[in-house]
């Protein structure tokens, strides 16, 4: 099919390398204005709780412009990528440490900063959940008001399980717990919006969706989409962190507001409250196989920890059960996934997005199994893996470009391990 | 003592947004009066080499030489939108939209010069972009054309979770050697070897870079990365605690890149973004129990949690012999 | 309070009075918008704001102005330019070291101060050299090949000369 190519294929220098070996590329921070003012957000402390705000104190500050909170949204103060459950700025509830409640913009950031801590915020603390399993229990107190802490719960149910575990020789079963890790890119967020010479709103930011950005500012200023321009800068990495709104409305409003160019940069504790962070599944697998290692059965129970917004979380934990079983045959599958609210930091998507969790589970049973019968690891999975043909647990037969059989040969042979004895030299 | 194990974690990835979401990526082509092809679409360069990718693509299908490409897709004014840069989705489904829009400017490119060739009498005449761009202009048509690609998904039932949600799926498997130090509890990876599934390679090197960028922070996640969450409190927040690894921890990984060319991506290609992460951390875990004898069920497989699992397993072992 | 200080800068002599409690990192950025030095952490962990001070790198989110009256500095923008690029810069191209380029700078900077000192260094001391600038996106190996190469080609064309 691709015969005589030109360039697909070779190994082209980046076209984007040469200005950030230059360090000429501009990434939102890099950005300098006239006239340009600087905000620095105020955020929840506590993790669950009412607050009650004053900012008169504050905005007597003399380097104070204006300090913008809830009040000042005209249009929808709540976003998120699937439900809208996040606040621009919290009205009256905080759900998490972080949360914002205050964008105090000043002529310097120093100035900004000195006033945030003017801004009298009394907060009225409640008891969180914090763990997943407990949130889901019916007496467990609601991180949403009038709101089930359940999200989500992806069913997946393929053959008859029951009999696929009676048919089986061998039964592992374990439980499996992933950390809640943080993607750590290397440049935090900043962004400047200003006002241009048609009353556009413009925004430079470091995003992964320009687009959806431009939605969400637009619907939280009442302004329509054509108003609004977002110029994406060089961006210092992402692995999933920059789909969520952080600094984007916040900015926006304020140069809308006062006309004037904007700007912020998180210091790298504030980007660690920010943004969102990789859900920690806590899974429970059971696994059966007969005697001479086909697979049998394989139950699962996943429960995925969204932290205060949802987020991606449904299309995490539906994406944790499609991928649960491994690439591998298994004619009786059961899948349970939930996606639950707790008041720990939001989580959403990162590198790998809920197929990335289920590989520590999936991975240590067919070695376990292997183990237990004695059979060589790679010989085991080579007689279990999808190949052209197979039909996946959710009933996608898999039809074209499946190399898995051959991955697994070579990377057994180059680390050593002898495929045909199943003895490891 | 310091053991070692070797280890496999073979996985698999189907990109997309899935479950019949629209997973839609629009590009805008054009000729411009330099004679450079100008590709307009919203895809973010995160750093992964989309802009690169996608150039390669419209370079492929134009015929023309890379630096004849210009690709804008930092403004949401004049790029339609192609997504999320996300769920590996790029370079298939945006690459696709590229593809498709270069191919109706090509034809178009075509029509415009064969005109130009019959009115002139100069069959054989050969011409270069920049004299196309002004053939069309003397005949009145705008080079630029658009297309869209849309993944192709199904929605699940919602009883059984039965459907078609992803495609296609990236497959990979990766195989490493660690050493395990039973005092210390400290874990060395030694080797990776890391066979990926690309459906067709783009840009080797690119895709190198992601698959030991991808090792790099699945064994990280595997072995050192800790927010010390407690009720809702990140006691981690900054480099100083939360660590990452440095390229002293970093083990010699070996990619072997394996094409197996896909029908439906562009040039046969998939998506590797995400991919090229997951295999290493039970390719890890399953080493580390190679080495010791241990499962690792929590992450991090910090040197704590191996020193107190070792332990656990020499008690039983006792019990068990007495 | 402004106060006098005299250093070099990129092989520019500069004096200039100035808040010497303002941070390098600051003065390079927000005064002489040189933008090259990046901040990634502001507490010396992970290397995106390195700088070459006498001969040495240095965190430039911890150097204070006044302590560096009468040194010689040098940042990413004092390398090569737009057509006289650097051979560790024209390296980093070729090996494919860069993906999101935020550590860029600060490597490239390490690198230098490297091969400044250690014309032939093997991979065990290029690996240290880099180890106090963080990357998340390449794990490294094409940084430490690039700095192979840029110490191949600096080698050859010192033999030339």
């Amino acid at each position: 099919m691709t015969k005589n190519l030109n360039t697909i294929g070779k190994s082209e220098k980046r076209v984007d390398a040469k200005d950030k070996v230059m360090g000429k590329a501009l990434y939102p921070g890099d950005i300098y204005m006239d006239n340009m003012v600087y905000g620095y957000t105020v955020r929840s402390t506590i993790p669950c709780g009412e607050i009650r705000v004053d900012k008169s104190q504050a905005q007597k500050h003399p380097g104070v412009l204006y300090i913008f909170t809830a009040d000042d949204i005209i249009g929808n103060n709540h976003h998120g990528v699937i439900i809208k459950d996040q606040e621009v700025f919290c009205k009256k509830k905080v759900r998490r440490i972080g949360e914002p409640i205050a964008f105090v913009v000043a002529r310097s950031y120093e100035a900004a900063k000195e006033a945030a801590k003017m801004i009298s915020i009394e907060f009225k603390e409640f008891t969180g959940v914090f763990d997943p399993r407990e949130a889901m229990k019916d007496d467990a107190s609601k991180v949403h008001k009038g709101k089930d802490n359940l999200i989500f719960h992806y069913k997946l149910r393929d053959g008859n399980i029951e009999e696929g575990f009676m048919n089986s020789d061998i039964i592992v079963e374990n439980n499996y717990e992933t950390s809640m890790v943080e993607h750590s890119f290397l440049q935090p967020e900043a962004g400047v919006a200003y006002v241009d010479e048609k009353g556009s709103v413009n925004l430079i930011v470091a995003t992964q969706y320009p687009h959806y950005d431009r939605e969400e500012i637009a619907q939280a200023l009442n302004l329509p989409q054509e108003s609004i321009r977002i110029i994406t800068s060089a961006v210092g990495g992402a692995f999933g962190g920059r789909e969520d709104i952080t600094l984007q409305i916040h900015l926006a409003l304020a140069s809308y507001k006062l006309k004037r160019p904007v700007k912020t940069i998180y210091s790298r504790e504030e980007s660690f409250i920010a943004h969102s962070k990789r859900h920690p599944f806590y899974m429970h697998y059971k696994t059966g196989a007969k005697k001479d290692g086909t697979l049998m059965a394989m139950e699962a129970e996943i429960i995925g920890d969204a932290g205060a917004h949802a987020s991606w979380a449904i299309n995490i934990l539906r994406k944790a059960g499609v991928h649960a079983t491994g690439p591998y045959l298994i004619p009786n599958v059961k899948v349970d996934c939930y996606a639950v609210y707790t008041n720990n930091p939001y989580t959403g998507a990162m590198r790998g997005f809920g197929a990335a969790q289920v590989p520590m589970a999936y991975e240590q049973q067919i070695d376990e199994i292997a183990n237990r019968l004695n059979i060589n690891p790679i010989d085991f999975r080579l007689k279990n893996c999808f190949r052209i043909g197979s039909k996946t647990a959710t009933g996608q037969i898999i039809e074209g470009s499946i190399p898995l059989g051959k991955l697994i040969k070579i990377a057994a042979e180059k680390i050593g391990y002898n495929i045909s004895t199943g003895v490891s030299i | 003592m310091k053991k070692r194990g070797k280890g496999i974690g073979a996985t698999f990835y189907g990109t997309g947004y899935g479950n019949g979401f629209p997973d839609v990526s629009n590009c805008e082509v054009e000729l411009n009066c330099q004679g450079k092809i100008v590709v307009y679409t919203g895809a973010t360069e995160v750093g992964q080499g989309a802009k690169t990718v996608l150039s390669q693509i419209a370079a492929e299908v134009m015929g023309v030489d890379l630096d004849s490409i210009v690709l804008v897709c930092e403004d949401t004014c004049c790029t339609p939108d192609a997504g999320t840069a996300a769920a590996s989705r790029q370079t298939y489904n945006t690459g696709n939209g590229v593809r498709l829009a270069c191919i109706k400017l090509k034809e178009m490119i075509k029509k415009v010069e064969e005109n130009h060739k019959r009115v002139k009498g100069l069959p054989d005449e050969i011409l270069t972009m920049k004299e196309i761009y002004e053939a069309s202009r003397a005949q009145a048509i705008i080079l630029k054309a658009r297309d869209s690609f849309t993944a192709c998904t199904s929605t699940m039932d919602e009883e059984n979770g039965q459907g078609s949600p992803y495609w296609p799926y990236t497959f990979s498997c990766y195989a490493v050697e660690v050493e395990v130090d039973t005092e210390t509890g400290r874990i060395e990876v030694l080797n990776a070897y890391c066979a990926q599934d690309v459906g067709k390679a783009i840009n080797p090197v690119l895709i190198e870079g992601q698959i030991e960028g991808g090792f790099a922070m699945g064994m990280s996640w595997t072995l050192y990365e800790d927010l010390n969450l407690n009720q809702g409190i990140i006691k981690n927040n900054n480099f100083s605690k939360y660590i990452i690894p440095t390229s002293m921890d970093m083990p010699d990984i070996c990619s072997i890149i394996v094409e197996d060319e896909e029908s439906t991506g562009p040039y046969g290609a998939k998506g590797i973004g995400e991919p090229v992460m997951l295999a290493a951390m039970p390719a890890i875990l399953n080493a580390i129990h190679d080495a010791v004898g241990i499962r690792v069920t929590k992450l991090p497989a910090s040197p704590d949690y191996i020193v107190k699992k070792i332990q656990e397993l020499d008690k039983s072992n006792l019990i068990e012999r007495k | 309070m402004k106060e006098k200080i005299c250093f070099t800068l990129n092989n520019k002599y500069l004096s200039i009075d100035a808040d010497l409690s303002m941070r390098l990192i600051d003065f390079l950025r927000d005064e002489l918008r040189l933008t090259g030095t990046k901040e990634g952490c502001s507490q010396g962990e992970c290397g995106a704001c390195t700088v070459i001070i006498d001969g040495k790198t240095a965190n430039s989110c911890l150097v204070l102005l006044g302590q560096i009256e009468g040194a010689h500095i040098t940042t990413i923008e004092g390398l090569g330019d737009e057509n006289n690029i650097h051979p560790i810069q024209q390296a980093f191209i070729e090996e494919g070291a860069v993906q999101c380029g935020y550590c860029i700078p600060g490597m490239v900077l390490s690198a230098k101060a490297l091969l400044d000192k250690n014309c032939g260094p093997d991979k065990e001391y290029i690996k240290r050299a880099i180890s106090g600038n963080l990357c998340r996106c390449t794990g490294y190996k094409k940084i430490e090949k690039a700095i192979q190469r840029a110490s191949e080609k600096m080698k050859e064309a010192e033999n030339d000369d």
